[in-house]
This record gives structure tokens, sequence and C-alpha cells, in this order.
């Protein structure tokens, strides 16, 4: 049998508010027999901010968590999380293709005995699953369908765009999200929101905006009859769970929804405890709806 | 095998909007604007859209397809078909544009809006008309892709902060053209561009990506944002809340390794405001354990290392 084996980069929220997203990730690779060395030493990605403060920075931070990752010889580094998906692969696209780029950033990570080489790629569990571990297999994992499970995909900006960088599927209908649910035995809900961003990385500057958006995120897929939203980004978990009830406050319709982890679905679906898959950590709670749709 | 195509129109007359449908026999290799103008010639010459060179160079022709927005005359018909996988397909005007008629948007406002930047050389001593105005090769290379733009107006349809900003949110191609004059070897005057980008709410920018994203120009919008910002924080104004969020992460990266997610608002928005605003989603957070209060990150293993690379690129940029 073929053995999945990556170098796991876990990304700053999966420490802190989104430990949920790290819990439920480990469960179904275990489940799935991948196997996840995390990255050890890893820093946060720079989340799309600290390229505003200094670029060089920005790229070199990249190229070190890199260079750890290919260190362990694995074939790629794998992450749960839109942005840092997009700050490892953009780092990584500038180094390959600039090579007075890659020798300046290898100066400095000389200095802390490291090398970026260029040998390991940077992928998302969404894209593993379908390319590397077979949606055909995925099923055959399958314990306990989701049946009658009304499912709202929502992408995040960063696992689709730019396509020069991202590149797995066409960001003005990408199909990825409703492969794996098909797959699960739950329903995916077309919905008018499918594509829009959370806006969670200007959630301070552009508070009343971003409200806005939350506000129109979590109606649409209500409206559509979601039971709930799911994403593959655990900053888009946040921005729509977590600041949820600040933007149902004064808002005259009702967006309750909550909003589950892609890797809880997949857990779900492969007989995990939703206690396992820190389904409970959610400011919305997502455990009523699961009752009621007799899949706990 | 594809017969026709069924073309849903966003018509407007000036008082009322609906929905009007054509039906074309298809064509292999044929564009969007093909449609449109075999729709004019053909079926409805009350049809009104806006369009000139037919070759992605006067910008005159984009609109929404499919919720989507493409320039008409590069995009082939095959290209939306295999997209979005229907032959049905919905015509809309640019969204974040005042509609004039049907699929023509008002660019006037955009304009005057574009005035706040100064979109204009601010040319320095060395150029006259009598020597004209020399510039490197290097220096115009800093130039060459944001003098590509076209002012389609693809940007500012696809961007999300400007679907619910009701302020003063630029359009991403005048981001372009702040940063276009801003540097440019020949302008003496770079902070008269990046003063009013930044108080037209720079840092509001998303960084959702989707005007690179469909920009036909491949224009690097984001990075240009970037640069500003960059440019802004120079000019001294690192006193606002996307400057603070920025350096929050770039001292916690430099000093632990992590982001610090606790302390990430009062970092950006200070005690004070913090304590008023942000109070009930810190309760929300603690008390579904999202959060704890007493836990605080550990420096990564290798941190040493982390800073050396910091020092370095300080070193590198101090040359």
């Amino acid at each position: 049998m073929t053995t999945f084996r990556y170098g796991f980069f876990p990304g700053c929220t999966l420490e802190s508010a989104e430990k949920e997203l790290k819990m439920s990730t480990l469960k179904v690779a275990e489940a799935l027999e991948i196997e996840l060395i995390e990255l050890k030493g890893w820093t946060c990605c720079g989340a799309s901010h600290i390229q505003d403060i200094d670029e060089l920075v920005g790229t070199s931070i990249n190229a070190r968590n890199i260079a750890l990752g290919e260190a362990l010889h694995v074939d790629k580094i794998i992450t749960v999380c839109n942005t840092c998906t997009l700050m490892l692969r953009q780092s990584k696209k500038k180094l390959d293709e600039r090579k007075e780029l890659r020798d300046k950033v290898n100066e400095g990570l000389s200095r802390a005995n490291l090398k970026y080489k260029g040998t390991t790629e940077v992928t998302h569990l969404l894209w593993a699953l379908i390319e590397d571990y077979g949606l055909e297999n995925l099923k055959k994992k399958v314990v306990r369908p989701l049946t009658g499970l009304k499912v709202a995909n929502f992408y995040g900006c960063h696992i689709l765009m730019p396509p020069k960088i991202m590149g797995f599927e066409n960001p003005a209908n990408p199909q990825s999200m409703e492969m794996i649910v098909d797959v699960l035995g739950a329903e995916n809900v077309p919905f008018s929101q499918r594509l829009a961003c959370c806006g969670f990385h200007a959630v301070f500057p552009a508070e009343k905006e971003v409200n806005r958006l939350t506000q129109m995120n979590c109606l649409s897929p209500k409206e559509a009859g979601a039971d709930c939203l799911v994403t593959p980004c655990p900053l888009c978990q946040m921005q729509l769970d977590a600041y949820q009830p600040g933007a149902q406050k004064g808002f005259d319709k009702d967006i309750q929804i909550p909003v589950l982890h892609l890797p809880q679905l997949i857990g779900l679906a492969l007989g995990i405890s939703p206690k396992e898959l820190g389904i409970k950590r959610h400011i919305v709670d997502a455990l009523p709806m699961l009752r009621a749709r007799a899949l706990v | 095998m594809m017969n026709s195509l069924t073309i849903k129109i966003k018509r407007y007359d000036g008082e009322k909007t609906w929905y009007q449908s054509y039906i074309l026999p298809y064509e292999k290799g044929r564009t969007i604007l093909w449609s449109l103008t075999t729709i004019r010639e053909t079926l409805d010459s009350t049809l009104v859209y806006t369009s000139a060179c037919q070759h992605g160079i006067c910008g005159s022709c984009a609109i929404k397809v499919n919720g989507k927005s493409f320039l008409a005359c590069q995009t082939p018909l095959d290209k939306v078909i295999e997209t979005f996988q229907t032959t049905e397909l919905i015509y809309e005007p640019l969204a974040n544009f005042t509609v004039i008629r049907d699929l023509a948007v008002a660019w006037e406002p955009k304009m005057a809006k574009m005035k706040k930047i100064k979109p204009w050389l601010i040319p320095t001593e060395e150029g006259s008309e009598e020597k004209g105005f020399l510039q490197s090769n290097e220096d115009f290379h800093k130039i060459a892709s944001s003098t590509d733009c076209i002012l389609c107006g693809i940007c500012a349809s696809e961007c999300n902060q400007l679907h619910v900003n009701e302020s003063n949110f630029l359009e991403p191609f005048i981001w372009n053209r702040a940063y276009r004059y801003a540097v440019d070897s020949r302008d003496k005057s770079p902070e008269a561009h990046v003063g009013p980008a930044y108080e037209n709410e720079l840092w509001k920018c998303l960084h959702c990506m989707a005007c690179v994203t469909n920009c036909p120009k491949h224009i690097d919008l984001t990075e240009e944002i970037s640069s500003l910002r960059k440019m802004s924080i120079r000019m001294g104004e690192t006193k606002n809340q996307g400057a603070r969020h920025a350096f929050a992460f770039f001292n916690d990266v430099k000093n632990n390794g992590h982001l610090n997610e606790m302390m990430l608002p009062i970092k950006t928005d200070g005690v004070i405001k913090t304590a008023a605003t942000k109070l009930p989603f810190a309760l929300r957070m603690i008390k579904t354990g999202k959060i704890n209060p007493l836990e605080r990150p550990k420096k990564v293993d290798g941190i040493e290392g982390v800073q050396k690379i910091y020092d370095y690129a300080e070193e590198v940029e101090n040359k």
C-alpha cells in the first residue's frame, strides 16, 4: 500500500483559538493512515501582513519554514489553512523563479544553518485528499455517511487566488469541496456567497465592512437551506463563527448558522466522535444541528 | 454537441431593470463580444454596451458573465462555457459602478475619485520640454507593468471591499495609478500620491486577491498596495490600526516565532479601545475555551536563527 507522509505546517491559529482544527486534522490523518510530521521550529507564515512591513523578511521566514520541511525528506509540506498555503507557495514561487532573490535569502538562512533548496512542494489537505489520497480511497473509509446533512461550502479566497500561485482549480467555479462533500454522503447547497471573501485580514481596520460581509456570508447559506457552513480555512472559520454574534447584533435577519472546519466534517463521516473533533469549541454550537440530523 | 446558447442580459432603461433572453447559434472560437455584436445587429438594436478596439487595448468592453467579470473582446465563449459548465449565460454590467443603460457603466465618478491621488507626473527639475525626460532602463521597469492598465474596471468589479464599502475606499486601478506615479523616477513628490492613498482607506484592502486574479493585464495590484503601505509607513503613518496590526505580526515572529493571538487586539487597538469594543467578543472566546488568557506562546525551536534572519534582512535594507 502507498504510504502518505507529509511535513505538517499547522500555522498559528491551530495553536490557539482554532485548536480544534489541529485536533480534528490529526484524528482524520490517523484514521486515514496519513503520517503528519510537524515541522520542528516552524514560525508564523506572515499571515498576509508581514510583507507590508518588510517583504524580504516575509519571504525569508517562509524560505526557513519550507527548508525545515525539506530537511524531513518529504515530497510535500501540508497545511490546513488557506492563508498559510498561499504565503508558503507565494514565497516558494518567488524563490524558485528568481535566483538572485534565492541567493540573497539563502545568505540570511545560512546564519541559521539552513538552506532553501526548492525540493519540497506545498499543498493543502483539501488538495492532497483529491490528488494524492484519492476520493475512492476516502470513500472506503466512510463509516457514517452524512446522509441528509445540507452543507454550504465556503472556500475562502486564498485557496483559490491568485491561480498563478495556487492553481489547483479554476477560481471562478471550483469543485473540490463539493467533491469531498459528495464522497462523505452529505448534500451540497448552492448559495450566492460561496466564493465570497470572509474579510478576516482587515477585521481591525475595516470592522464595519467586514461585519457586513459576515452578515451576508451567514445569511446567504441559511436562506439557501443549509444546515451549516464548512470551510477549509481556520481564518474564515474564525471570522464566520467567532464574529457571528457581533454581526448579528443590530441586524434584523437571523443569521445563526454553525461553521465547521473541513476536517471536522470529514471526521464525522469517518466515525470520529464530536468530542475528539473539538466540535464543542465553537461559538455557534453545531451539536444541536448534528443531533437533529441524527449524526451524533 | 452544443447547438445554441441562451444569453440572458440584465437590461436597464434608466428607470426599470429586467432580464431579457436571446438565443444564438453556437459557433466555435467566438468571443463574448461577438455575442453582444450579433445580438445587437441581428436580434435587438436597442441593446446598449460599449466596445471599441476589439484587441484588449481600449478597456471598454468588460462585463460580468455568470457573476464574474471578463473583457468581452478577449474572452472566448468556449472558456466561459467550460468554466461554468453551461450554455446558459447571464450577462450583467460590472459591479461597483453606476449603470447608465444595460451593460454600459459610468466612468466619470471613478475619474473624479482618481484625481484625489494626483494621477499625473509631478516632474523633478532634471527634465524639461527641450531636453526631454530620460529614464534608465531599470527605472522604467519599475513602472512598466503598472502602465499596462487599460482602465477596464474589472478589478473594481471584483473587489470584495468595494462590494461593502460605503465611504472612500479606492478602486484597485486607482491604487495602481497612485503606485505608478509614486515609484516613477521622474516624479519629485511620491508623498503627493501616497498621502491621499493612505487617507482613502489604504489599509482596508482585504487582501483577497480578486483584483490580481482577474486583471487581464496581469498587474500585481496586491503587491502595489503592499508597496503603498510600506511607503506610507516610511512617511510616518504608523499610528493606525493597519500598520499596528502588521507590526504586531512582524514583531511576534521576531520575538517568539508564533503570533500571540491574545495580545493582537491590544497591539492593534490599544488597551482602552480593546476594553471598550472587544470585551463581549473576548468573553465569548474565553467561555468556549477558544482562548486562554493565561496561555502565552512559547518561543519556537531555533528562534535565535529567526532573529539572525531578521538582522540579515535589516542589514540588506540598510545597504
